[in-house]
Order: structure tokens, then C-alpha cells, then sequence
């Protein structure tokens, strides 16, 4: 039943559990969210069954036809590759935690049922998605996981900000969707030939890489100028950016944070936006083409999106807004990662950051309800005596996002910048100084919130198992699914990626020893070093309090850095640059607008020239028209006279 | 049934005058009116069926079910369809019944006998424009369809009628006359030896390049016109505000689509040579037309406004596949004729919902309808969503294939590439205007105002269902629609090809 072949049924469950809640049993609770509920997790036991079942490194591809012009074709089909069953165990699993988590945290809101419809219409396009065999099927379910982001985001439609940020949400993603769009039509243009001759999938991922080099060895397409393999790539990857939240594509991330809880965890955290880094993973033949500067950009932009998320996460007081900004610091690593060359390690701390950050939203959503809908950190604190799960599964999250050694973001984390040391100094640095920086506002959060006094005004209180259970399930991928990809595994997960994978470990080495000789190497102590002075500062600022003269080290540095300090909590005015820029265009609309259409064509010209023109046309020639006589005969002779006089002259 | 079979064409055409002169003649109160209406129109439904399921054979790219009457001279009343046409005659036979169940409050409010009938008359008129084989025939056709719509606007329409309905006889009339010049131009250049529309277009083809050219422009500018295209495209949205909702459904959802028609059967069959050397004009003016038409709706206050500019965009997707000169691009244009009749009679169709409860069209005075709505919002969200392509809804399905064909155009000039990637940024603007429509109409604090507004009844719910689950399973499965024209598409494609 749970074969390869099918493996495509593990998108259909949760799409039939989406028709059949929204059309018969939305008036139902419990069968809606039982339908939703055991439709992923068929779609769990099928993944686990095709992940324990594939071996080789044979991609097992199916295709239909889904329409066809003359000879231009265009396929859909599921492809279960690797990489593809890493997606689908990651979003199974942590789809069916988020929907158990739901029950719990849902139950009072009267649009339970309809909240379940639009999380398995996200599962099947997420899971679409994972399994598309081109690029042009990934557009499809891309704009698709889209919708649902923006379904969920404006989930409490009757809230101005949800409002705002769904749709902005959508057409942010729209920016960075007709960048993709252009890409690959582009690259279809110049490999169409290819593929018309050979009937190949058109812009299948499996032969991306031979087929555009064919484009390439007949000089059908450049390897770098305007119109070339790296513009393709870096339009593609703009659709990339833009999902994966990343600079300056971000901003739509953090609104986004106006959905309910168990969406940022889900769509906003672990699975949607990490859609980003799957597609530059499945495009990277082609963007590691030799000679394509691609591959540049995709770094810098992850390492810029890395440092410049977390200066914001230091100063939001939102406990959402800032896991939100985490998440796109986290994001930027994944991307610097593919784009330093190693889209394997990217994978794995996809996978590790899906785990904890999954956990870590959830564990806000559990602190919210238990503050009675209160988000502020400044009104928490102290929480960990009346939320004893919710406060340890937390702290592991916060451990593994810093990177404490040997919990599952401490090797996904520091491979990545490691990876930064061997190809790009400078990007080692940011990623470094990152590591510190996550350590500090993650710290911050958690001190803020669970730490100290209440500072609040409700009862606080631990939530039922429906809620802390997918913690405390997600808590144990936090601590151990690093081993997965480390040395002590021998890199398992890397190599099974990626067969070719190459590790600086030698043979007959144990893991033990390699991991103590690495981490006396910079970039192995580097990092440490910075976890260990984030946690440190953030422990002596938030908990021990020190003084800087008479102020707290917070007052002082508002004072003596205003500047800066104002730049963070304000998200550095990109929004509002946005805002200029969008009423700038807005203004040349309504003027051009009305200068073209309404003055010149319709004021001008038709109610003009055409209107008044014929009406003084007709007055004037009405005066023709007397009625006497006398005036018609000499109109008639003199006409007469004139055309015997052109006939003599001619 | 075998002669209905033999004469499917005529018979559509005389169910439906049949009924017209029925209703007028009959003394009749609205339900009685609208229900030979609906009867007939259902009949030609059944009809399209018959002729989509058994009569059809898309692999035959010749005209089908031709049917000639000896009329005037070497005039034929000679009546025959192809795939194309065909799929147009089917999305008439579609939305018809559809429209008629929409017009029942509008029919209420007087004289349900004539309007009912000069429906009737259009549809006649339009299905004549698509089944003509005899360039006389489509000639005549193409100009009985301005009288019915003008008294449908100027008798139903709001407040600014007579404005809007003298604009657009005007402009339609100028339309024809530069149809009638080109229909005389070409009639004299080769000689008035036949009025048939296949041999005239063997005719055509062999004139010189000299001669052709003007005739087609001619042509072509009475078909943007009639698209509309800038600059000749503020006749719109003056005749969709005043227009009663069932009239823009039909006025949006095929009476456009009867200038697309043209410039596809006049420019791929008549003219393919002019086509060929015009193609990057053409293809600049889809561009100009994709990005005016979405940044024109995104300032509009009026709401049903939005959706008329929103038609003008959608439309430039169709000038955009013209000129692409090849299949993918030719079939984008068919399938977004077809899919942009369903969702904008849908959308049309949603606006004149809100409007008849409201009475208001002011997109500031709404918010938060979904509180009273919510049914309406739903079918809403389907439809805006078509509208800005989504996939998986039909008018995706014509964008993809408009952009590949553009992009993969063989035309000599690079205009048609660089027209296609500016309009990319069309895709931006659109999910801009309808989701920010959507946001002030539907999102946020409601209005107390609106507190009483009823939701969708049963029959307005059936409608929007039927029409946008069609836009589904076309955008699922967008075969079943080109399957119909995609032989002939091809056909066609490799003639221009050659020129090229």
C-alpha cells in the first residue's frame, strides 16, 4: 500500500481531507480535525515507509501531461528523490504536531473547522510542492502554498493589521514570484530546442543541469552578461528570496506574525518559508554552473539577511516578532549555506531549525494562551514556574538555535560556517558575529519571559497536553537530529544527499577526536566563543541586571546609542521606505492616470474635439440651412459654375 | 436528433429568435418571460453538448456542421465553425442561461418582455459573429449586435446612461465603418468572386503585400475597438458602471471577446503576412495594455470600475499571444478568451451582488463584509484569485501559455521578448488591485451600516458556483477547452512560422 510508486498519495490525503471538511463536515469539529489530523499522518507513515524503503540513488520520476500547444508541453508528476524525502518527513511531521497542537489551541475560536480545511489545503500544496518534477510544476504549487499563507495570515479577517498583512504578504511574495516566473521562461527560451528534440520534461529538475549545459556548449546561452545562465539563476532565486523572507524581500515576515500561533509555526517557520532554500537546493546544478556569478549573490544576500534580521531580533519586545526575525536570520544562514556551495548542509539545518523553531513557536503560542492573549515580553517573566514544560521545552529550543554543543543546531549552525571559513572570510565574520548575536536575543527572549518576576497582570498557566505533548515531542529532534549529519554519524545525512560528499574527516579517525580537533581550529572556537559571550551578556543584562553607572545596561544604551537603538526596534525603516516608494508610484498612477485618460482622451478628444466639435460643426453649418430659397439657387449655380470651371481647366 | 445534428448551427440560431419573437409577441409577466428565455437557452446548451461531445472533431482543422442557404446573389447564408469559433459559441451557450438567472431583479424593475427578448437578439447576434462562414453574414452580425446592447443599457442602465450608451454606439459604429471600408476594400481587390470566408481567405492571402496591409489595419482597428484596447478603450468602463449587472456579465464575458475573435480569424487566415510584420506593435500594444489596465484599476474608487479596467488587462494577454506567432502563443489567447468569460461575468456578477444591497459602489464605504457575507466572500476569494492567475483556476492556464509562447517567440524582432518581460510586472500590479480590493471590501471593521446586508441566496450562490467551478476544472484540467482549438491553433502556426 505505502509503495514509491504512489508516494504521490502523500500529497492526495490531506487535499481529499480539505475537500471533504470544507463541502460536508465543516459543521462538524471532531470529524473535521480527525479528517485533517489522519490525513497527514497517513502522509507521515507513508513518507517514513518511502524513506525506509528507497535505496540507490535512482530518482523515481512519474509525469502527465498537463497541457500541451504544438510542441510545448508542460508536465506535472511527482519526483521522490533524497532530497524530496527529507521535505516530505520534515513537513509530515511537523504538519500532523501543529495540527494535534491546533485542537488545543484553537478551541475556543469559532472558526475551528475552517482553520483545519485551510491546514490540509496547505499540507497538499506544500507536499505538491516538495514532490514537482520541473520547475514549472514548483510555480504551480509555489503561488498555491502562497494562498494558503495569505488564507491564514488574514485568518482573523476583522483585525486591520491581519488585513494588511495578508495581503501584503501575498504580493511581496508576487515580487519575487514574477522574478521566478521570468527565470525560468527565460531559461525554457533558450533550452526549448533541447527539449522539443528530445521530449524531455521541460524544465525537469533531473536533467536541469545536462540540458542547460547542452544550451550552453551550442552558444545558445551565455554564461554571464545580461541575458544569461546567472540572471536566470538570480531571477529564480528571487522567488526564492522572497518566500524565504530575504533582504530586502523580508518585511512581509514579520506582519505575517499577525496569523494564529500554530500557523507561524508551520507556514512561517519550519516548513513555507524554508520553500525558499528547497528550490535554490534543486536549482543548484544550475546555479553552481562554472563561470555563473549566481551563486555570489545567493551568499551575500543569505549572510546580509543573517546579520541584519538578528540586529532587529535584539529589540522587539513581541515574543512572535522576534522568533519572527530569528527565522529570517536562521533563513539567511540556510541560503549563504547553497549559495557557499553546499546546499546539503542548508538541507540540514532546514531540517534542524524546521524541528526547533517549530518548537519554539509553539512554545510563544503555549505562553500567549497561558498570559491570556498577552504577546509582550515586558508583561511576562518568570513564566517557568507556572509553565514548568512549556519553560524547559523553550530553553532546549533556545539551546539549540545558539548552538550549544552537540544539540541539533550546533552542528547544522557551525557546518555552515565552517563551510563560510574554507570559501568566503568575510562571510565567516558575519556568520560568526550572527552566531553571537542569535545567542543574545534568543536568551533575551527567554529570560524576558521565563526568568525573574511576573511583571503581568493574568494568572498564568500550563496548558493541556494537546499543546505541551508537540513540545515535548519536538523537543527530542531539538537535542539529537544534529547526530544525524555530524561526524558521529559519519555525516549520514549529507551523504545521503549527496553521495559525492566530501568531509575533512580521515580515516581511522574517531568522531570524537575529529569534533575536539575541529573545534580548536577558528572555526570551530570562533563560534563557541561567540555563543558563549551572547548567553553570557544576555544572562548578566536580563537576569544579574548590571549597572553602567546608575542606568541598566538597556537605559544606557538607549541613550548613548539612540541612533542605532531607534534603527532596531524600528525594523530600520524599510517599511516605511517601502511605504514612500509605493505612494510615490501610486501618485504617478492616479497622475498619469489622469493626464492620459481623463484630460487627453476623454476631455480632449472625445467629449472635445469629438463632441463639441461635431456641435460646433453642426451650428455652423445649420446656418446653411435658412429655408429661403433665393440662398439654396445660388449655393446650387455657384457649386455649378465651379465644376464646369475645374472640368474646362483640367 | 439526426437533423437537429445536421443543422445544430441554424438551429441554435432559430431556437433563439424563435424564443424572442415568442416573448414579445406573447402576452407575458417576468417569471413567464424568463423561463421561455431560460428554456430556450438551455436548449442551445444542450445543443453546445451534443456539438462538444459527438459533432465536434477538434483533430479536424477544416470549418465543421457548415450549413450554406442560397441568399442574395453569390451571398450564402452559409454558416460553419472550427474550434475556435466553436469554443466561443460554447461559452456563449454557457453564460447565457447563467445571465438570465442573474437578470431577474433587473427584469422586475419593467418592461421584462423587452428586455428578455433584446437578450435573446444579442445572443443571436454574437452567435452569428462566431458561426459566420459568409464574410456578409458576420458583417451583418457584427452590427445587429450594437442595437439590442444599446437599448439594454440606455433603457436598464443607472444613472449616466444615456452618456454611456451613446458612447458606446459610437464608438462600436466607428468600429463598423472601418469594418465596412475594409470589407468593401477587399471585396473590390479581389473582385466580389465569393463571400465565402475560407475561399476569401485564400484570396486575401495571394494579394500584395501593398494592398493587404491597409485592409488589415482596418480591420484590426475595429477589432481593438471592440477588445478594447488603448487608446480606444474609455467606452468601457463608462458602459460597464452604467450597465445593469446581467449586461456587463455578458457585455465582459463574450461581447469582448467578439473583437479577439476577429483579429484571431481575420489575422491568422486573412491577413497572416500584415499579422507577421505588425506582430511587435501588436505585441508592445498587450504589453501597454497589461500594465495601463492594472495600474488604471488600482486607482479606481468605484468598484465595478476595478473590474473593468481589470478586463482591459486581461485582454492585453490576448494581443500579447497574437503576436507571439507561434502555438503556445495563439492556444494562451484562445484559453484566455474562454477562461476571462467565466471569471469576469463571475466577478461582474459578485459587484452587482454587493451594488443591489448597498447601493453603493464606493470601495471606501465597505469593510469587513465577510462578517455578513461570508458565503459571498468565499466565492469571491475563488474568483479574485482566477483573476490574478492562481493556478489550479483557468486564468492562470492562459497566462502561462500567452508568456511561454511570447517568450519563445521566433519573431525577428526582440520587441515581443521585451513586451513580455515588462508585462511580467502586470502579475505584481494584478494581485495588487484585487487583493487590495478585497482587503477594503471584505477585510477589516465592518461598517455598522451593513450590518443588515443578506448573504448570497440560493440562486446567486448557484450561479458564482457554476461559473467558477467551471474556472476549476478548466484550470485543473485545461485540456478540455484546448483540446478544442489546438490542431487548428497549430495549423495556423505553421503558416505564420513560414512567413517568419
Amino acid at each position: 500500500m505505502f509503495s514509491i510508486e504512489n508516494a504521490y498519495l502523500i500529497a492526495i490525503y490531506p487535499l481529499i481531507s480539505a475537500v471533504l471538511i470544507m463541502l460536508f463536515t465543516h459543521k462538524s469539529r471532531v470529524i473535521s480535525s480527525g479528517l485533517s489530523i489522519a490525513a497527514v499522518a497517513l502522509g507521515l507513515a507513508h513518507s517514513l515507509s518511502v524513506f525506509f524503503s528507497f535505496h540507490g540513488h535512482e530518482a523515481i520520476e512519474q509525469n502527465y501531461t498537463w497541457i500541451k500547444a504544438g510542441s510545448f508541453h508542460l508536465e506535472m508528476g511527482s519526483l521522490i528523490d533524497p532530497l524530496a524525502i527529507i521535505m516530505l518527513l520534515t513537513v509530515n511531521l511537523v504538519s500532523l504536531l501543529v495540527q494535534i497542537y491546533t485542537h488545543g489551541y484553537m478551541d475556543e475560536d469559532s472558526g475551528y473547522t475552517r482553520f483545519y480545511s485551510y491546514l490540509s489545503l496547505f499540507t497538499f500544496s506544500m507536499l505538491g510542492l516538495v514532490i514537482s518534477t520541473n520547475l514549472f510544476q514548483m510555480y504551480f504549487f509555489w503561488e498555491l502554498v502562497g494562498v494558503c499563507s495569505f488564507l491564514l495570515i488574514g485568518f482573523w479577517w476583522y483585525k486591520p493589521s491581519a488585513a494588511h498583512a495578508c495581503k501584503k504578504a501575498f504580493v511581496v511574495n508576487r515580487v519575487g514570484d514574477a522574478g521566478f516566473l521570468l527565470g525560468l521562461i527565460l531559461l525554457y527560451y533558450f533550452t526549448k530546442g533541447i527539449y522539443e528534440n528530445t521530449g524531455a520534461v521541460a524544465l525537469g529538475f533531473t536533467q536541469l543541469k545536462e540540458i542547460t549545459m547542452q544550451a550552453i556548449a551550442t552558444n545558445e546561452l551565455a554564461v554571464t552578461g545580461l541575458i544569461s545562465i546567472t540572471t536566470i539563476g538570480i531571477l529564480i532565486f528571487m522567488g526564492a528570496a522572497a518566500k524565504s523572507a530575504q533582504f530586502p524581500l523580508h518585511i512581509w515576515l514579520p506582519d505575517a506574525m499577525e496569523g494564529p500561533t500554530p500557523i507561524s509555526a508551520l507556514i512561517h517557520a519550519a516548513t513555507m518559508v524554508a520553500a525558499g532554500v528547497y528550490l535554490i537546493a534543486r536549482i543548484f546544478p544550475i546555479l553552481s554552473i562554472d563561470g555563473s556569478q549566481a551563486l555570489q549573490v545567493v551568499a551575500w544576500v543569505g549572510g546580509i539577511t543573517a546579520i541584519f534580521a538578528a540586529t532587529i531580533a535584539f529589540s522587539q519586545n513581541d515574543i512572535k516578532k522576534g522568533l519572527a526575525y530569528s527565522t529570517c536570520s536562521q533563513l539567511g544562514y540556510m541560503v549563504m549555506a547553497a549559495g557557499l556551495g553546499a546546499p546539503q548542509i542548508a538541507m540540514f539545518h532546514l531540517v534542524t531549525h524546521a524541528m526547533f523553531k517549530a518548537m519554539l513557536f509553539l512554545g510563544s503560542g503555549s505562553v500567549i494562551m497561558g498570559c491570556h492573549h498577552e504577546q509582550d515580553m515586558r508583561e511576562m517573566g518568570g513564566l517557568r514556574k507556572h509553565m514548568p514544560i512549556t519553560a524547559i521545552t523553550f530553553l532546549i529550543g533556545t539551546l539549540s538555535i545558539s548552538g550549544f554543543p552537540f544539540m541539533s543546531g550546533f552542528w547544522s549552525k557551525d557546518m555552515i560556517i565552517a563551510k563560510a571559513w574554507e570559501v568566503n572570510m568575510p562571510l565567516f565574520w558575519i556568520a560568526a558575529i550572527t552566531a553571537g548575536m542569535t545567542a543574545f536575543y534568543m536568551f533575551r527572549i527567554y529570560f524576558m519571559t521565563f526568568e525573574g518576576k511576573y511583571r503581568g497582570h493574568a494568572h498564568p498557566h500550563e496548558q493541556p497536553l494537546c499543546v505541551t505533548g508537540p513540545l515535548m515531542i519536538l523537543a527530542i529532534p531539538s537535542i539529537i537530529l544534529g547526530f544525524w549529519g555530524s561526524p558521529f554519524t559519519n555525516y549520514k545525512l549529507q551523504h545521503y544527499l549527496d553521495h559525492h560528499f566530501h568531509s575533512h574527516m580521515e580515516q581511522g579517525q574517531s568522531a570524537m577526536e575529529f569534533v575536539m580537533h575541529e573545534m580548536s581550529l577558528p572555526f570551530g572556537y570562533i563560534p563557541f566563543t561567540m555563543f558563549l559571550v551572547g548567553t553570557i551578556a544576555a544572562y548578566l543584562i536580563y537576569i544579574q541586571q548590571i549597572k553602567i553607572g546608575d542606568k541598566t545596561v538597556n537605559e544606557w544604551f538607549k541613550s548613548s546609542f539612540a541612533i542605532v537603538y531607534s534603527g532596531s526596534s524600528n525594523k530600520w525603516w524599510i517599511d516605511e521606505i517601502y511605504d514612500v516608494i509605493v505612494a510615490g508610484f501610486m501618485f504617478l498612477f492616479r497622475f498619469t492616470w489622469k493626464a492620459f485618460e481623463v484630460i487627453i482622451i476623454e476631455g480632449f478628444i472625445i467629449n472635445g474635439i469629438c463632441w463639441r466639435g461635431t456641435e460646433f460643426v453642426g451650428e455652423v453649418l445649420k446656418v446653411q440651412q435658412s429655408g429661403k430659397l433665393q440662398n439654396y439657387v445660388l449655393v446650387m449655380i455657384s457649386a455649378a459654375m465651379l465644376m464646369v470651371a475645374w472640368f474646362i481647366y483640367n | 436528433m439526426d437533423f437537429i445534428s445536421t443543422h445544430s448551427l441554424s438551429a441554435i440560431l432559430l431556437l433563439l429568435t424563435a424564443a424572442a419573437a415568442l416573448i414579445s409577441l406573447l402576452k407575458l409577466d417576468e417569471a413567464g418571460a424568463r423561463k421561455i428565455a431560460l428554456g430556450a437557452s438551455l436548449a442551445v446548451l444542450a445543443i453546445s453538448l451534443h456539438q462538444y461531445f459527438n459533432l465536434i472533431d477538434p483533430s479536424n482543422t477544416n470549418l465543421q456542421l457548415v450549413e450554406s442557404y442560397k441568399w442574395i446573389g453569390n451571398i450564402n447564408f452559409a454558416l460553419g465553425i472550427d474550434g475556435l469559433s466553436f469554443s466561443m459559441v460554447l461559452l456563449n451557450a454557457i453564460l447565457l442561461p447563467v445571465v438570465l438567472l442573474a437578470s431577474k431583479p433587473i427584469a422586475q424593475k419593467g418592461k421584462p418582455r423587452l428586455y428578455y427578448s433584446l437578450i435573446l437578439i444579442l445572443s443571436v447576434a454574437v452567435m452569428a459573429v462566431f458561426m459566420a462562414k459568409d464574410l456578409f453574414v458576420f458583417f451583418l452580425a457584427w452590427e445587429l449586435e450594437l442595437v439590442p446592447m444599446y437599448f439594454l443599457i440606455n433603457i436598464w442602465g443607472s444613472k449616466n446612461r444615456n452618456y454611456a450608451s451613446m458612447k458606446f454606439l459610437l464608438y462600436t459604429f466607428a468600429a463598423g465603418v472601418l469594418l465596412l471600408i475594409g470589407f468593401f476594400w477587399l471585396m473590390t481587390e479581389t473582385g466580389f468572386q465569393s463571400f465565402d470566408m475560407k475561399e476569401l481567405a485564400v484570396l486575401a492571402q495571394s494579394l500584395s503585400y501593398n494592398v493587404q496591409l491597409p485592409i488589415f489595419i482596418l480591420f484590426a482597428i475595429c477589432f481593438i475597438i471592440k477588445l478594447p484596447s488603448v487608446p480606444f478603450h474609455t467606452w468601457l468602463p463608462d458602459a460597464h458602471v452604467e450597465a445593469p449587472t446581467p449586461v456587463s456579465m455578458l457585455l465582459a464575458g463574450i461581447l469582448l471577446k467578439m473583437g479577439c475573435y476577429g483579429l484571431m480569424r481575420f489575422g491568422l487566415e486573412f491577413f497572416p503576412l500584415p499579422l507577421v510584420k505588425l506582430a511587435p506593435v501588436i505585441a508592445v500594444l498587450g504589453a501597454v495594455n497589461i500594465l495601463y489596465g492594472a495600474y488604471a484599476a488600482l486607482i479606481q474608487t468605484d468598484l465595478k470600475k476595478v473590474i473593468a479596467y481589470s478586463s482591459i488587462s486581461h485582454m492585453g494577454f490576448i494581443l500579447m499571444g497574437m503576436a507571439a506567432l507561434n502555438t503556445a502563443g495563439y492556444a494562451g489567447a484562445a484559453f484566455q478568451m474562454f477562461s476571462h468569460g467565466l471569471i469576469s461575468a463571475a466577478l461582474f456578477f459578485i459587484v452587482g451582488m454587493i451594488y443591489e444591497r448597498a447601493h453603493t459602489r464606493e470601495i471606501s464605504e465597505f469593510g469587513g463584509l465577510i462578517k455578513v457575507m461570508p458565503q459571498t466572500f468565499f466565492l469571491a476569494l475563488v474568483a479574485i484569485m482566477a483573476n490574478l492567475g492562481l493556478p489550479g483556476l483557468s486564468g492562470f492556464v492562459g497566462e502561462t501559455l500567452v508568456f511561454y509562447g511570447a517568450f519563445s517567440s521566433n519573431a525577428s524582432s526582440s520587441l515581443i521578448q521585451i513586451s513580455a518581460a515588462v508585462a511580467t510586472l502586470g502579475v505584481i500590479l494584478t494581485a495588487g488591485y484585487m487583493l487590495w480590493l478585497n482587503q477594503r471590501v471584505f477585510y477589516g471593521e465592518m461598517n455598522a451600516k451593513w450590518s443588515e446586508l443578506k448573504d448570497a441566496n440560493s440562486r446567486e450562490i448557484f450561479i458564482l458556483a457554476f461559473l467558477l467551478g467551471l474556472t476549476l476544472v478548466y484550470g485543473l484540467n485545461p485540456s478540455f477547452i484546448n483540446m478544442l482549438f489546438e490542431p487548428m491553433l497549430m495549423n495556423l502556426a505553421s503558416i505564420t512560422d513560414k512567413i517568419v
